[in-house]
Parts: C-alpha cells; structure tokens; sequence
C-alpha cells in the first residue's frame, strides 16, 4: 500500500511535471527577472539620470509641474524616486480625453524637467508575462495560477517521491550521467525548498480572489470591487466642489508624515481635486519600508489646510498573513543582497523545472539508445525541451537586443521589443524542429552566449553608457545588468561546449543503474 | 548578517561531516561515534546560535526571512562546490567557525 501510494506520487510528479514544466520553467525565469524589474527599467531607459535622493525637493519638482500642465485634472499620482528608480514619475487623468486619457511623464529628479525616454517596456514585460502571460485578462492569470498549483503539487510529491530527503541531504555526484541529473534536480528542489514553497504556495495566497472566490462572492453580494476597496482601505474620492483653493505645498505634508513614522520612505502619493475646495492627499509608504504590504502604512490630508484627515485601517490578523505572503513573494522590502539572493533562488527553481524536463526525456531516450530513430512523441519533447529553455534565453537576449537597436523615434517600438522577444522564442521553435537535438542544443546555447556576452558592448556603442562608463560613475543597475548578460553569456559558452563536444560514454553505467531501479530511488515515470 | 550566514555555514558543514559517509570521503578515515555525536550536536548549536543571533539584531521578520535565505544560499554553494572542491570548503568552514562570531560581535 504504502509503495503503492509512493508510485502513484512518482506518477503524478513526473506527468504533470512534464505538460506544465514548459509553461513553469517560462513563469519561473521572467518571474526571476522581475526581482531585477527597476533595474532592468533603468537599462531599458537609460535616457533618465540618476540623482542623490532628496523627498523634499523632489515633490516641490512634482507639484511645480502638473500646476502648470495638469491643473485641469481630476487627480494626480506622484511617484517619488528611490534607490532603485530614478525617475520622479507623475501622472494624471486627462478629462476631456475619456476614460483612457490618462498621461504619465517621467521627470529628472533634479532639474523636473520631462525626460524623453525611449518608449519601452524594460523589466514591466517581464513582471507582467510571469502573471499573465500575454494572455487577455483573465485567461493568463487563470493559467499562471493553475501552474503555481501545479509546482506546489510537484513539491509535495517530489518530496513524498524522494526517499533519502536525509540521507542524501548533502548528496550530488557530478559527472554520472542521469544519476547527477537526478542529484542535482533532488538537491536544488530540497536545499532551496522553503523558497520554493513561499513562492508556489504565495503565488496562490495572491490570486486567492480568484481561486477561491465564492467567500468573497457571497459576502460582498457579487461585487468584488467592494471588497478590494475594504481590503486595501480605499475610500471613494470626494466630490470636487468647484471652488478653486490652492493646494497645500506638498513638502509639508511630507514633514507630518515623517512626524508620524520618522524616517519612512514614501512610495507613491495620490491627489483628488487638485486645486480645488475638497483637495485630498493621499502618502503611501513604500513597499520597500516593510516585508508585508501594509494598508495602515497611508496618510490622507485636506489639500487644503494639510490637516491630516485618517490613517490607514489596522490589519486583521488574517490579512496580516496574506499580506505577509504576498511581500515575501515579491520581495520588495529586499536590499541588495538579499535581492541577489532572491534572484539566485529564482534561478535555482528554475533549474529544479528544467532538470526535471531533460531527466523525463533522457529516462526514456535510454530505453531507444539503440533504434535508429526516436519515437515521435519523444522528439516533440525534446523540440518542446530545447524552445522552451534556450530558445525562452533567446528571446529574452532578443528583447534586450531591439531595446538598443530598434530606433528610438520609431512609432511603437516598445511592441517591437516584445515583437522580438516572440520572434525570436518562435525562430528557435522552428531550428529546434530542423536540427536533431542535440545539436540543436548547442547551437542555440552558443547563439545564447554570443547575445548575451555581447549586450554590454552593444551597450556601450548604442547608449554611451557602457561598463567603462557606469562603473566610473557608481551606476551599480547599469553595470550590474551588464555584468550580469556577461555572466550569463560565460555560463552558456560552456553549457554550448559541453552539448557540442561528443556525449560522453555514460551509457554503460546509466544502463547499469537502469537494471536495478528500485535498488536508489523509486521510479519517477 | 555575513557573520551569521558563516555560523550557519559551518553548522551545516558540520551536520555534513556527521554523517558516516561525507566524514570518510571527505577527511579519509571512518569517523569514531563520539566524533560523529559531537559533530551532530556542534552542527545543530551553530544553527541555533545563528538563528538566535540573526533574531536579535535584526528582529522576528527581517531575522527569520534572512536567516532562511543565507543558509539556503550557504548549504546549496556546500552541496554543489563539495565535489569539485572540498578541500577549499573544508577550509571555509572553519575559517567560518572563527570569523563568523567575530563578524557578528563586531555587528551587535
């Protein structure tokens, strides 16, 4: 009974690790990339200049420019810049332009003055397809959730699979064919596991209104809007009153909140009616400030005379929890080096999917080693194997590629950048289905290296702001990003080596471990 | 919180050396049982210690969320550089055991 509970684990593990690996291992990498989003920003626009920090004049910047060219608007949304963007962001709602005409410009934090920036998506791509997919709303959300289940399932199934969780704890042996495969996929998955938990189990916690919606359904009589509104403490704008007043000078405002919560960090600050008699202001904190989100972390004023008008509702203990999660998951309260660290585990789940992927297939690849051809649902998946992990590194290197080529002046080309992206992951679809696998491998891994190795120097030549440049000045995003492609770049040259050069004789110690498989591990497939 | 991601990476190496098979591919000789308890208990003190130090200077949240992320890094770079290296990480280890409550004296 109790094998046969195991097996049927080891069944499930591996069948819905294989149909949804591909899709896991793609949410899985960009989601790894959004730990770097403003960073990624930062180099996807390097047309906005960093400056030191300073709230206070940085909002005067901020008020000064939208009297003078938003004073019309219903509301204002100000973005102060911190030590991961650059930009002060303001934006507004157009009236006389609809429900759509809402206008964000992005100014230099020291003169407030609009930068041109070229238009790109950068690191918000990334950030969005890990959650949606480019999917319309809400099909992506729903599939993007349905893999988090997935990877929770594989988790606990892979544990329940994996007999020796102790015993091989510090267990992996390189060089052995399958064997490392499965050490190494076993000792990612275990070592790394309570981040791999957080991160499935979070993902859930933060779709939970569309997982489990009847609660809220039922409670709130069908309408969902009501209860985000409750939940994040949003109360409805007030009504202008038509009577012009002039706004209270914003750095005031700042100096009650810093009374309030001395040293916070502000994230982002609110206006309804700007200008007018019912003016109200709202601070919110960052999201850096903290490890969950906190709804209490809010200030509302008068626009008109700053008094301060409420605070934020405390948290239950329940929302405490789910707050907590989410922060967790997207780890903004991350500095530096826990957000490397963030970035690593990213990728150590990712390489946890991807061995995954390449064990399902060379498991049975060696039961074919001797027929000339492989069955054909085994080539799908290698086709599927080697466009879903080096042609996804493709396309992301050819997303980074149109950012510094595709002419800034042309109409659209933030689309072009995504339009490369697709282009490329869809061209090495189509080489892995001409060229047999293992070559496929390596071609693709060596055309991976070359792009990425070469980013900085395109960098450099396209923008100015190579690593000669960036290290110079101390732009740590910049020379990070790059330093970063670089390594990337290195890492594939020798994965492309390793897949170029004849395979290794293996074969006789795999088949070997074949014969008696019950002997280390149960069978997983 | 360098000097409590080193406590925490000696406490695993230690753990590792407690078992029979890692004390002989690593040191060349089998292991006394004295030697194997005393490595298991030593592994576990330096968890806790630097559990209980990553707590106390950097409070419940920020402390257990750290605490979990430097030894995840720590133990995974022991795993996978042990094969290819070990006689560097042995040495690692313990020039962790003195340098990481250095580091965190010198932190609190």
């Amino acid at each position: 009974m109790k094998e046969g509970f195991r097996q049927a684990m080891a069944w499930l593990h591996t069948w819905t690790g294989l149909i949804f690996g591909w899709l896991l291992f793609a949410i899985f990498l960009t989601g790894t990339l959004s730990y770097f989003k403003e960073e990624i920003n930062h180099w996807s626009q390097p047309e906005v200049r960093r400056h030191a920090l300073d709230p206070v004049n940085s909002l005067g910047l901020a008020q000064r420019y939208l009297e003078a060219n938003a004073a019309h608007a219903g509301s204002w949304m100000i973005r102060l810049p911190n030590a991961r963007e650059a930009a002060l962001s303001v934006s507004w709602r157009d009236p006389e332009a609809g429900r759509r005409g809402f206008v964000s410009k992005s100014l230099d934090a020291q003169t407030g003055q609009p930068v041109e920036a070229r238009d790109s998506r950068g690191g918000e791509f990334f950030y969005r397809f890990h959650f949606q997919l480019e999917m319309p709303y809400p099909f992506g959300r729903w599939l993007s959730t349905f893999c988090a289940f997935i990877m929770l399932v594989g988790l606990v199934t892979g544990i329940i699979t994996h007999k020796k969780i102790f015993k091989e704890f510090f267990t992996f042996r390189p060089g052995k064919g399958q064997r490392s495969w499965l050490d190494g996929h076993n000792a990612i998955g275990v070592l790394v596991l309570p981040f791999h938990l957080m991160i499935s189990y979070s993902s859930l916690v933060l779709f939970m209104y569309m997982v489990m919606p009847a609660g809220i359904l039922a409670s709130y009589s069908g309408n969902t809007g009501d209860y985000f509104n409750e939940l994040f403490g949003r109360d409805d704008p007030p009504k202008a009153a038509n009577v012009a007043t002039p706004l209270v000078p914003l750095p005031t405002l700042y100096a009650k909140v810093q009374e309030q919560v001395p040293g916070a960090r502000i994230g982002y600050i609110q206006l309804h009616n700007p200008g007018d008699s019912n003016a109200q202001v709202t601070f919110t904190q960052a999201s850096a400030d903290n490890i969950a989100y906190k709804r209490s972390a809010k200030w509302t004023f008068d626009g008109t005379n700053g008094a301060l008008l409420s605070q934020g509702a405390p948290e239950s203990g329940a929302m405490a929890t789910a707050f907590s999660f989410a922060g967790l998951h997207m780890g903004n309260f991350a500095g530096p080096w826990l957000r490397w660290l963030y970035f690593v585990f990213g990728v150590a789940g990712t390489a946890v999917i991807g061995t995954g992927l390449v064990m399902w297939l060379g498991k049975r690849q060696l039961k074919h080693a001797k027929s000339e051809h492989m069955p054909s649902e085994l080539r799908l998946v290698e086709v599927l194997n080697i466009a879903s992990m080096s042609g996804l590194l493709l396309a992301v290197a050819g997303f980074f590629w149109a950012n510094r080529l595709v002419p800034v002046a042309l109409e659209g080309r933030a689309d072009w950048e995504v339009n490369a992206f697709f282009l490329a992951w869809l061209l090495s679809l189509v080489h892995a289905v001409l060229r047999p696998g293992r070559r496929a491998w390596g071609e693709q891994l060596a055309l991976g290296a070359l792009a990425f190795a070469l980013l900085p120097l395109v960098n450099g030549l396209t923008t100015g702001q190579g690593l000669d440049h960036s290290l110079q000045v101390g732009d740590w995003a910049m020379a990070g990003f790059d330093l970063t492609a670089l390594a990337v770049g290195l890492f594939l040259a020798w994965a492309a080596s390793k897949m170029l050069r004849a395979p290794k004789p293996v074969a006789k110690r795999a088949s070997r471990a074949a014969k008696k498989p019950t002997a280390d591990v149960v069978e997983v497939g | 919180m360098l000097g409590i991601a080193l406590i925490g990476f000696a406490g695993f190496a230690a753990l590792c050396l407690a078992m029979e098979k890692h004390f002989s591919d690593l040191l060349g000789c089998k292991p006394r049982p004295q030697q194997v308890r005393l490595l298991r208990v030593a592994g576990w003190l330096l968890l806790m210690l630097s559990l209980v130090l990553s707590v106390h200077l950097r409070g419940w949240g920020h402390g257990l969320v750290e605490w979990i992320a430097v030894l995840m890094a720590g133990v995974t770079l022991w795993v996978f550089v042990l094969p290819y290296q070990p006689r560097l990480l042995l040495g690692l280890a313990a020039a962790s055991l003195v340098l990481g409550p250095l580091l965190a004296v010198l932190a609190g």
